[in-house]
């Protein structure tokens, strides 16, 4: 073993902070050699979510589930460094969780004998014999830890829940976020985020809501939901709503992960592949998004080598396909609409070089699907670089008589770069002031600092 | 898993079409598969009348208890795998088009008996000797909290036994069960043929269902002192509503017809005289 164990106590680079916050005991543990710190931080990215929802399938509890996961990992971290990793941790974890949910079942007074013939027999027999779960199918075709994470997704996402929750409990049980985490994610008290959980799962006890990917006539209409939760996670983690970081790349990281998923599970469904498509796109530039001091870089001033070229080119070739898929039905959905804004900057070689009557072009359309205030100031800032900058200031000027961006930096942050680009110093300045003191996150704050005195 | 589901009139309804809207097929499905149990029309709420007893006083009332719109028109009783297998029923029922359906899971109590229908059974072949009402509980926590403050009216939140059991003797209480909360409810619609599934129940208001008698009474005066005597009337408000007679068999567009014109008559005695009969019975 190389280093030293005990005075290592820095976190391997590019490692989640998340991902370990609520599995490795804090205090007094013992220090564990770099090498078993990664094997349990990637043990946890790539098995928590299965180990959850494996335990929920076979005990039919999500708290039960949740506390055996959560135990399992807290003894890899105490025995790992003792023992050595085992050959296959999956299993490992799946196992110990399975014995604790046991344990747990058997304290709150379930016979012995019930618990153990209630889990052989769901886990060997499986469903409730009507048609096959799609994710067995998925399962078959892709190997083994598809079928439940896919299933926990669905449940998590069920209509029945409110939308906040469907986010919140997806972060949770399927990203395996602690619950202070979302709740900071979404501006809102950990007291008030832990309630919503709870309530959402006792919702999806007491109203039944099944765990399991809806059969395929009812998943056309089940879709849309997942799509939206999973484009809210890396929204979130595309532009962090609170905090001193300017992204959540695990956040964002995760949303992809998941999204694969769904588009293993309905590949000709357009929509999906261009939401795929979509957070690569947006996910490629992360390094060139961020400076030095984690300070927010924007799109014109990027370093464009340092997008991550292999996403760009799946993202464009996801795009193409789903293109071809959407071949039948016409229309552009919201998703491809906005993929294929995000291509155009990615096919640009230079910021100036980009095609913004095209980007216009496609807001325009973007804007026919609904009232989103975002999606007008987007738009707005569009049409000011496809034809200067008094287009973005009177279309700007609306948006604010609206009030519906109240309160929203990046309106004034966006008056005050096109009344700067018109040449109007003081007008800009007012206005850049105005979206410091409105700016949700610290590296947002300096960018918006940056610009001010700039103007000076 | 057993659901009621309510059905309520909707803010935006679909246009009425005979062809999409007959109930025929969808009564007929659910009772091949074996997962409907029991299912009543109410009358409309003209016919409604409320009970409520404060400070010992019995209160009767014309009307429903809510001034909303939503007011519940009718619900079946379903047993079913899950709440997508009852959520893909209600949307295929018309008022999932003309309205909206409310599905709402049974309160389980720990010593429930693993398999005991909510619905007896041979309900269906059971004679009418009397008129059937629907008792609704509604509840209305603050206004229980209250009422308890007040007027030491303690509300009476456990289930209610001993009522239960005299109705039973009397042959006055066919069934009757506890709902679960609002929170555990899910609206249900059908507009341009797409399901549309919300969290929640389809009405804001702070009172709710939050459980059903079916009786059996000579009368409404019979029904209301049926009614006074449950323990949620100190706290709650009850609401009585007679049975629409209901053959899912007949013409369903001369039936929808009959029925229009039958809204405008009134059935039931008026709130004043139900109260007149039954001072006049215990003088």
């Amino acid at each position: 073993m190389i280093g030293n164990a005990f005075e290592d106590r820095e976190e391997p680079p590019g490692a989640s902070r998340s991902a370990s916050s609520n599995v490795f005991p804090t205090g007094g543990r013992q220090a564990a050699a770099p090498e078993i710190d990664a094997a349990l931080r990637t043990a946890f990215e790539g098995e928590w979510a299965r180990v959850v929802a494996t335990l929920i399938r076979v005990t039919g509890d999500w708290d039960v589930a949740e506390e055996a996961a959560a135990g399992a990992f807290e003894r890899a971290a105490v025995t790992w460094p003792r023992d050595g990793v085992p050959r296959t941790p999956g299993a490992w974890l799946t196992t110990t969780a399975r014995n604790l949910a046991l344990d747990r079942l058997r304290r709150r007074g379930v016979e012995a004998e019930k618990v153990k013939e209630w889990i052989v027999e769901r886990e060997f027999e499986g469903g409730t014999g009507g048609p096959p779960d799609p994710a067995d199918v998925i399962a078959d075709r892709d190997g083994p830890g598809w079928d439940d994470r896919l299933r926990l997704v669905f449940t998590c996402a069920h209509p029945a829940l409110p939308m906040e929750a469907r986010v919140a409990l997806t972060l949770r049980t399927v990203g395996g976020l602690e619950t202070g985490e979302i709740a900071r994610a979404f501006l809102v008290p950990e007291a008030t985020m832990a309630q919503r959980l709870v309530r959402a799962k006792r919702k999806i006890r007491n109203a039944g809501i099944p765990y399991r990917v809806p059969p395929p006539d009812a998943l056309p209409e089940r879709l849309g939901g997942v799509l939206a939760v999973l484009y809210l996670i890396a929204n979130e983690g595309y532009l962090a709503s609170s905090g001193d970081r300017l992204q959540r790349l695990d956040l964002a990281a995760e949303a992809i992960r998941l999204t694969r998923l769904v588009t293993q599970l309905v590949p000709d469904d357009p929509e999906a592949r261009a939401l795929l498509a979509l957070l690569l796109l947006q996910h490629a530039r992360r390094d060139a998004r961020a400076g030095a001091d984690g300070e927010l870089v924007p799109l014109d001033a990027q370093d464009r080598s340092r997008w991550d070229a292999a996403e760009i080119a799946e993202g464009l070739r996801l795009l193409e396909t789903s293109a071809r898929v959407a071949h039948r039905t016409p229309d552009r959905g919201p998703y491809r609409l906005q993929a294929e804004i995000q291509a155009v900057h990615a096919r640009a070689a230079t910021s100036a070089a980009t095609d913004w009557a095209q980007i216009a072009a496609r807001y325009d359309e973007l804007a026919g699907f609904g009232h989103s205030p975002i999606v007008e100031l987007n738009r707005a800032i569009a049409h000011g670089f496809a034809e200067g900058p008094q287009a973005a200031l009177t279309a700007l000027a609306a948006l604010e008589a609206s009030g519906s961006l109240d309160g929203y930096h990046l309106l004034p942050a966006a008056q005050a770069d096109f009344l700067r680009r018109a040449g109007e110093a003081d007008a800009a300045a007012a206005r850049y002031r105005e979206a410091i003191a409105l700016a949700r996150t610290a590296p947002e704050r300096r960018y918006l600092e940056r610009r001010l005195a700039e103007l000076a | 898993m057993e659901y009621a589901l309510f059905y309520a009139a909707g803010t935006d309804p679909q246009p009425y079409d005979p062809a999409e809207d007959d109930i025929a097929d969808w009564v007929a499905d659910l009772e091949a598969r074996g997962v409907i149990e029991y299912g009543v029309r109410l009358r409309p709420e003209q016919d409604a009348t409320t009970v409520r007893v404060r400070r010992g006083e019995l209160l009767v009332t014309d009307g429903p208890f809510t001034e909303s719109k939503e007011s519940v028109g009718g619900f079946d009783i379903i047993d079913v795998a899950d709440l997508d297998e009852a959520i893909e029923i209600a949307s295929r029922h018309p008022a999932a088009r003309l309205g909206q359906v409310e599905v709402r899971p049974f309160m389980q109590w720990p010593d429930a008996v693993p398999g005991q229908r909510v619905v007896p059974a041979g309900l269906e072949e059971r004679p009418v000797r009397g008129q059937r009402y629907f008792l609704a509980v509604v509840s209305d926590p603050a206004a229980r909290e209250e009422a308890t403050d007040v007027a030491g009216d303690a509300g009476d939140d456990d289930y209610p036994e001993a009522w239960v059991q005299e109705m039973r003797t009397r042959g006055a209480r066919l069934f009757g069960e506890v709902l679960r909360p609002p929170a555990d409810t899910t609206g249900v619609r059908r507009r341009d043929g797409r399901v549309i599934v919300t969290d929640g129940p389809f009405s804001e208001a702070k009172e709710w269902i939050a459980g059903f008698d079916l009786l059996e009474a000579r009368d409404l005066a019979d029904a209301v002192e049926i009614a006074a005597k449950h323990p949620m009337a100190r706290g709650g408000t009850l609401e009585l509503r007679p049975l629409w007679e209901f053959d899912p068999s007949t013409d369903h567009v001369a039936r929808t017809a009959a029925e229009a014109a039958d809204r405008d008559r009134r059935l039931e005695p008026s709130a004043d005289e139900v109260l007149a009969t039954l001072a006049g019975a215990t003088r």
